[in-house]
């Protein structure tokens, strides 16, 4: 293998090598251009980012902070955006070039292929979280790395790296450690297969920073220094006479974001840095001191941390015998100073006191955790972030969120007594209905559903992570403010539900409008009404416009809260729904005769939606339901239907309770082959109305001259379907009806009761024949 | 030495005398006080150095060796936690044996383990005769770590009820045990070097609570089961290699026996396939050492009562006695891996047809 080098004197080129958000690289990287005095420093990242290094050396810039980029894929039908980024950190090498670059008053390039090039999606094309920095899996996967790890007794590369490199990030001598990241780096690679180089965008990348190093070697006089990670730098000392590839006009945009300690952690899938991204913060910080008091910094630090947030008090000899551990540790592994895997083998070594299991313990995780850091970095006003951004954040602010840091946080909101509050989950709900993983509502009164309104308080945790923020630069693209992203999203979701299957249905329609209406909607509102509208006009089942009916007398009855001043859109709603549930009512009769479990169901949920309106003063025509119930009752109906049509129609008082009485008693006493259809009317009137068995006498005086007359045997087959008919009666209420009949047979209603006395043999014999039988469920899988 | 040699399981420090000696002789960094070696090399004991011919002796998790070793440089004792079959007493027998040149110095918990075992007892000849003195007093292996600053081992600390253990506490925290008989200031004082490594098992059947006091004076480690399948068959076959070569015996065929075996310990262990198929787990405890039992019994039937070949079958019919110990819905649990996994693998392999076949004959309940 070649000794590989830093520095082509015939072009006066220096390519340096580093790992990304390496703190020894950054370190190393200061020195090197304070001692080579660059006049161009050349960065790795896609050359369309080049207008935002202004920004991204703004003063008021704090770190982690990420370039966004949003690039249209495909075409027709398969066009999609990609949404992906490239993170800073305060110790990445990249930051620091370019901010030494502003400092020195030279220029700065990046020189990757723009964001927007294919390469960059030949994998990983499905991740939300695509990542623009090459991917690094080499310094942790693969043979090289792994044999290394166990010659140096290391667990995994990034130990192996941690001891190699980090280690080293005070050493004076910065050539000798980049010499090493080469070298270290071109082993990696030697390793590495062409042909994934190939596939992978690897080769074209290196062939466009070789392209755009040598245009600028063209131009600028004096030493130029190029970061890139070390597996390419190799491969860009060639000269090239290539014309370098420039970003399609309007292919893409991208915005200078704040990202989060979190969304930089290696460990959570993202392919390039360095896991536990807080503690190498903290390891950059202290790089003017060295690194040697580090390790107590972190385990006081930790036990800080432990003190105040979970209020466990790890002991004073505990918290010395830790540091002790991990100084040792570092001696035994050879290391100047305990490294991240150190820190963590004390603390695990020393806080716990116990077996610890193999999936982990809450202890480690909450270190790991706090090793990840939960920093959100800041960017200067004028970074030009979209106005929607801006707006959700400002929003957020004067909602009292925190947007500061990632922090997950629960609040608390009292929606019916404080305006403020009620603002805030509103801004919320439309937070979560635009799909930012901003809020999340843990518990409180659902208007929608009727539950819980009782309940004084909305329970939301939320968290403004950058994702938050990077959604709603997707959605910037249709959208300047929050209610117009509402707008659109609500739309697409409209016109998305016919693809699932569910078009032409009131009921997903109106769920949509529901969270809508939670999410305060306002005046963009009404161009959704009208395509809600359409759907609920054009639902086909009776049960689902029911089921819309009353989420909006649900909705019209909780308005003041959810905010709605305007009455006239959702009446509007509700009309519609009402005249399309009037219109198919008639059709139940049509239905087939195995749905008529599901129709009596539609017309019991129809009555209650009836009262619902009557007693919210809803702005129907109620006479329209009793008029195509008569026009029901005129067609020929399965006897179950029947008797729930009828009984509708006695709660309306369009039939007498005679009627009903001489109905039920011709069904009884009927000639049905099966006795099931002899008891369907009574089940039927039961289902709509249950409380008609004790106001209507009538009803059980039929049902008893009906079983005088029976004998013994016609009896015993009439029983299971009287049971049947009179099961949706709960225990209060046949205790009740069971009273009534005492009553009037002259009984005392305790005397009903029979007393069956059975022996203790009897009573174990039994409960041993449960438990076998419990066993055999059980056994089965049903119990 | 000799007689030492002789014995069935010689301890660490004769079975490895050549290793330790080549690695005191090459042992450059600083010791401890009172330790034999520096910690790199108690280090490369355990964990095996080629360049010296050293062997490596404990598998799976290298840190957790760093960790037990720096525990031990402490003032904290050292207590190995895990699953019967561990190699936790392995682990702590390499270590003592390296940092004190002996492993011998140990108490065996038990439900019968007194305070005397801990503390001292009495030549009560010698306690008649002449009243409390040194002469009379029997020191227990506890005291005499610390009278010679070496390591004590524990095994088992858990079976001890635990005012028994508590004993230990005074012991971690004042290094020094009073000895009130031989006179009022009478204190033997741990001399450095000396600590403690116990072994104990927090979840097995009949084992007593530890109170906070004692395990505030330890440093935990968990030992885990090795999860690397090909680690484990190459760590069975090395066992089963040093139980058959003294006894002169000689088998053939028993990589292939080993990799059935190693599979199915390790799928029962956790209850899932390597294919990603859920299973009811065992209550046995499917150990890398039981595996080595299973290995060597069988490996023993196939030389002595067979043509020295060892096939699935002979480790088929030896797993029965593993499994089914205490648990009668093992045998069950068994018999569902056997009918569904291992006869889905019989078609791909020849050891696995012999597994099947000789599994399915089986009385598994």
């Amino acid at each position: 293998m070649e000794i590989p080098i830093l520095h082509d004197a015939s072009r006066d080129l220096w390519v340096v090598p580093v790992r990304h958000h390496s703190p020894a690289c950054a370190a190393h990287l200061e020195r090197l251009i304070a001692e080579v005095q660059p006049a161009a420093v050349l960065v790795e990242g896609p050359c369309d980012f080049d207008p935002l290094i202004d920004l991204l050396c703004d003063t008021r810039t704090r770190p982690p902070v990420a370039i966004v980029s949003l690039a249209e894929t495909g075409s027709g039908e398969k066009a999609r955006r990609v949404v992906s980024y490239f993170p800073f950190c305060a110790h990445s090498p990249e930051f620091v070039a370019l901010q030494s670059a502003r400092a020195r008053g030279v220029s700065a390039r990046f020189i990757d292929l723009p964001s927007t090039a294919r390469a960059w999606r030949s994998e990983g094309e499905e991740r939300p979280d695509r990542s623009l920095l090459g991917s690094e899996q080499g310094f942790t996967v693969g043979d090289y790395v792994t044999a290394l790890a166990r010659e140096l007794g290391a667990r995994d590369g990034n130990e192996v790296w941690d001891q190699l490199f980090e280690t080293r990030l005070a050493d004076a001598d910065w050539q000798r450690f980049f010499l090493d990241v080469a070298q270290y780096c071109a082993c990696i690679r030697g390793a590495t297969d062409p042909a994934e180089m190939a596939h992978d965008g690897t080769l074209e990348r290196e062939a466009q920073m070789r392209a755009i190093i040598s245009a600028v070697r063209g131009y600028v006089s004096g030493p130029i220094i190029a970061i890139v990670g070390g597996f390419h730098a190799e491969a860009v000392f060639a000269a090239s006479k290539d014309k370098p590839i420039a970003a399609k006009s309007g292919a893409g945009r991208s915005y200078l974001i704040r990202y989060g300690m979190r969304q930089l952690d290696a460990l959570r899938g993202y392919g390039a840095g360095l896991p536990l991204p807080g503690y190498y913060q903290r390891l950059w910080e202290a790089r003017g001191e060295g690194a040697a008091g580090l390790a107590t910094e972190l385990i006081t630090g930790f036990a800080a941390h432990l003190r105040s947030s979970k209020g466990e008090v790890p002991s004073f000899p505990v918290i010395t015998n830790a540091i002790e551990q991990a100084e040792r540790l570092a001696t035994l592994r050879g290391r100047p100073f305990p490294t991240r895997d150190d820190v963590i083998d004390a603390i695990r070594s020393s806080f716990i006191k116990d077996e610890i299991p193999v999936e982990q313990v809450p202890l480690l995780n909450e270190l790991r955790a706090w090793l990840t850091g939960t920093a959100l970095g800041e960017v200067p006003a004028s970074a030009g972030s979209p106005p929607l951004v801006e707006a959700a954040r400002g929003q957020a602010k004067a909602l009292g969120f925190n947007t500061e840091d990632g922090e997950r946080r629960t609040r608390e909101l009292d929606i019916y007594r404080k305006p403020r509050h009620r603002a805030a989950s509103r801004f919320a709900h439309a937070m979560a209905l635009i799909d930012t993983p901003f809020a999340e509502r843990t518990g409180g009164p659902d208007f929608r559903n009727d539950i819980a309104l009782d309940r004084l308080h909305e329970m939301w945790a939320v968290c403004w992570s950058p994702l938050v923020e990077a959604r709603l630069i997707e959605l910037s693209e249709v959208a300047d403010t929050l209610g117009e992203a509402l707008a659109f999203v609500l739309a697409t979701r409209i016109a998305a539900l016919s693809e699932q299957g569910k078009g032409r249905s009131a009921l997903a329609a109106i769920d949509l409008f529901a969270a809508a209406c939670r999410a305060g909607l306002g005046r963009e509102g009404e161009a959704i009404l009208a395509l809600i509208e359409e759907q609920v006009i054009e639902d086909p089942e009776l049960p689902s416009v029911v089921a819309a009916f009353t989420d909006l007398i649900l909705l019209r009855r909780g308005r003041e809260v959810l905010g709605l001043t305007e009455i006239g859109p959702l009446d509007h709603l509700v009309k519609a729904a009402w005249r399309r549930l009037v219109l198919l009512l008639p059709e139940l009769a049509d239905w087939g005769k195995d749905q008529v479990a599901g129709a009596v169901q539609a017309l019991a949920d129809l009555r209650g939606a009836v009262e619902l309106a009557r007693s919210s003063e809803a702005p129907v025509d109620f006479a329209l339901v009793d008029e195509a119930l008569a026009d029901l009752r005129t067609r020929d109906l399965d006897p179950m239907l029947d008797g729930a049509v009828t009984a509708f129609a006695l709660m309306g008082g369009q039939v007498s309770a005679d009627e009903l009485e001489s109905r039920l008693r011709g069904e009884l006493a009927s000639g049905y082959v099966d006795p099931r259809d002899r008891l369907a009317f009574l089940g039927g009137v039961i289902a709509i109305a249950r409380e008609l068995v004790w106001t209507l006498p009538a009803i059980i005086d039929t049902l008893d001259t009906v079983i005088a007359g029976l004998d013994e045997d016609a009896f015993t087959e009439l029983l299971p379907y009287m049971r049947l008919a009179l099961m949706p009666l709960d225990p209060r209420e046949v205790d009740r009806l069971a009273e009534d009949i005492a009553a009037r047979l002259g009984a005392k209603p305790g005397a009903l009761t029979a007393d069956i006395g059975i022996s203790e043999h009897e009573m174990h014999e039994n409960l041993r024949l449960d438990r076998e039988l419990a066993d055999v469920l059980a056994r089965d899988g049903v119990a | 030495m000799d007689t030492e040699l002789r014995a069935i399981r010689p301890p660490a420090e004769a079975r490895y005398a050549a290793e330790l000696s080549a690695l005191a002789a090459d042992d450059t960094a600083p010791k401890p006080a009172g330790w034999r070696l520096s910690p790199r090399a108690v280090r490369r004991f355990l964990l095996g150095d080629p360049k010296v011919g050293v062997t490596r002796k404990f598998y799976g998790d290298d840190p957790l060796v760093d960790r037990a070793i720096v525990s031990l440089m402490s003032q904290q004792g050292l207590m190995l936690v895990g699953e019967p079959g561990t190699a936790k007493s392995l682990l702590s027998e390499l270590l003592a044996a390296a940092i004190s040149g002996t492993s011998g110095l140990v108490v065996q918990g038990s439900a019968g383990t007194t305070e005397d075992h801990i503390r001292y007892g009495w030549n009560y000849a010698l306690l008649l005769a002449e009243g409390p003195s040194e002469r009379a007093l029997v020191p227990s292996p506890v005291l005499n770590a610390m009278r010679s600053g070496r390591i004590v081992r524990f095994e088992e600390i858990t079976r001890c009820p635990p005012e028994v253990q508590d004993a230990l506490i005074s012991v971690l925290s004042e290094k020094a045990l009073a000895l009130p008989e031989l006179g009022p200031d009478a204190v033997a004082s741990a001399v450095p070097g000396f600590n403690v490594i116990a072994t104990a098992n927090l979840r097995d059947r009949g084992v007593h609570e530890m109170s906070s006091a004692l395990k505030r004076r330890f440093n935990f480690e968990t030992v885990h089961p090795i999860a690397d399948p090909e680690f484990e068959r190459e760590l069975v076959l090395k066992q089963l290699a040093e139980r058959l070569g003294p006894a002169g015996v000689s088998v053939t065929g028993e990589r292939d026996v080993a990799e059935v075996l190693v599979r199915t310990f390790q799928d029962l262990r956790t209850g899932r396939t390597a294919e990603g198929v859920s299973l009811n787990r065992p209550d046995a405890v499917m150990s890398t050492a039981e595996a080595v039992n299973v290995m060597h019994a069988a490996a023993l039937e196939a030389a002595y009562l067979d043509n020295g070949k060892l096939s699935a079958a002979h480790v088929a019919r030896q797993l029965q006695g593993v499994v089914l110990k205490d648990a009668p819905e093992d045998g069950k649990r068994l018999r569902a891996y056997v009918d569904h996994i291992v006869k889905e693998r019989a078609g791909r392999s020849g050891a696995w047809k012999d597994f099947y076949q000789a599994a399915r004959a089986l009385k598994l309940g």
